[in-house]
């Protein structure tokens, strides 16, 4: 398994990320930035779990496998996925969610970038395994292994914050 | 990172988890808030400026960009009226297809944020959905008393002559001259 859903269209339609970035900003405004965290941890374990298990059963190959599909699906990307023995990196060259948020002159949540860490950590952690994330703003590197004793915790400040254009 | 192409997948759960999270209103004031007002902003600036052609222009291009395939039909009378029939509508087509139902109403959200665009802009609401990926819409202008069409009266392929429509059982939600989130009646 690569992406556990499939649509009738070869990619999503942009205009969604704009909606991603309103739900951020609500959800924030609403919850405070602790319940966006709750929630995108609720979302990486609940609405993620088929592709969690398809990690734990699969590892670091079934993790590489899903993020090339997953970023062939997305409009606008420009992604390398380097598969090594221990991890594996997403080069996001030019991240397809912030580009077109830019384009469509959007005011982006300044924390949006953050979002990958927190879903993409309890994503990795109910399949075993961690991530960690640097850059953001448009460009960023993306790390999934396997937990070690010696690993640095993720610090949020090596995640950038966006402005809007 | 929470991309586009299964983006009705986790649409869908987050209502389930904003109605949990802070009941019924939570879920309401986010289809206003955050999709109303901020997401689809382009379709408010649109439908406010020219009116039943902004309607044209912003559906034409979202229906298309979400359903190449063209599982719905756009018509009208100019000046009078804006009729769509979905016949497979691309988002809860999509969480159909893929076994995915965590909120008890999808299709609900969109009168959510519709409804309260339309209003703002001078505008009211005769729509039915089946929960089966298909429904039909007529937008009038609130002072335009006219009631809605009878079946196939506006459109030879209206979604309530196909024959799932009512089959088996569905349970049809219908608004009158509503844009009222919670205006529906269920049959």
């Amino acid at each position: 398994m690569s992406l556990p859903y499939h649509d009738t269209k070869p990619q999503g339609a942009a205009d969604f990320y704009f909606a991603i970035n309103a739900t951020f900003r609500f959800l924030e405004g609403r919850l405070g930035r602790a319940g966006w965290v709750r929630y995108l941890q609720d979302m990486g374990r609940g609405y993620f779990a088929p592709v969690n298990d398809a990690w734990r059963v699969g590892g670091l190959p079934a993790v590489a496998a899903y993020w090339r599909a997953f970023f062939e699906a997305e409009p606008g990307g420009e992604v390398e996925i380097h598969e090594r023995e221990d991890e594996v990196e997403i080069e996001v060259r030019r991240c397809p969610a912030i580009a077109h948020l830019r384009v469509g002159g959007r005011e982006i949540v300044p924390f949006y970038c953050t979002h990958c860490y927190h879903l993409g950590e309890a994503r990795a952690a109910a399949a075993g395994l961690t991530m960690r994330l640097e850059g953001g703003a448009g460009s960023c590197r993306h790390r999934y292994f396997k937990p070690s004793a010696g690993e640095a915790p993720q610090r949020l400040e090596a995640i950038r914050e966006v402005a809007s254009c | 990172m929470l991309g586009t192409y299964d983006f009705c997948g986790y649409y869908e759960w987050t209502f389930d988890w904003l109605e949990r999270e802070g009941g019924q209103q939570l879920l309401l004031d986010y289809w206003v808030e955050s999709i109303s007002n901020d997401s689809q902003r382009h379709a408010r600036e649109l439908i406010f400026r020219d009116g039943f052609a902004g309607m044209l222009e912003y559906w034409g291009h979202t229906l298309a960009e979400e359903s190449p395939d063209l599982g719905y039909t756009i018509t009208h009378r100019p000046d009078e009226v804006v009729r769509f029939d979905m016949q497979d509508c691309p988002s809860k087509g999509f969480l159909i297809r893929n076994g995915l139902e965590q909120h008890h109403d999808y299709c609900d959200h969109c009168v959510g944020w519709i409804g309260p665009m339309l209003e703002d802009a001078g505008f009211t609401l005769d729509h039915a959905h089946n929960h089966r990926a298909q429904c039909w819409w007529e937008i009038r202008r609130a002072t335009d008393l006219t009631p809605a069409s009878a079946p196939g009266e506006l459109y030879a392929q209206d979604a309530r002559l196909l024959p799932g429509w009512s089959a088996d059982g569905a349970t049809i939600d219908t608004w009158v001259r509503s844009t009222d989130p919670l205006g529906k009646t269920s049959q």
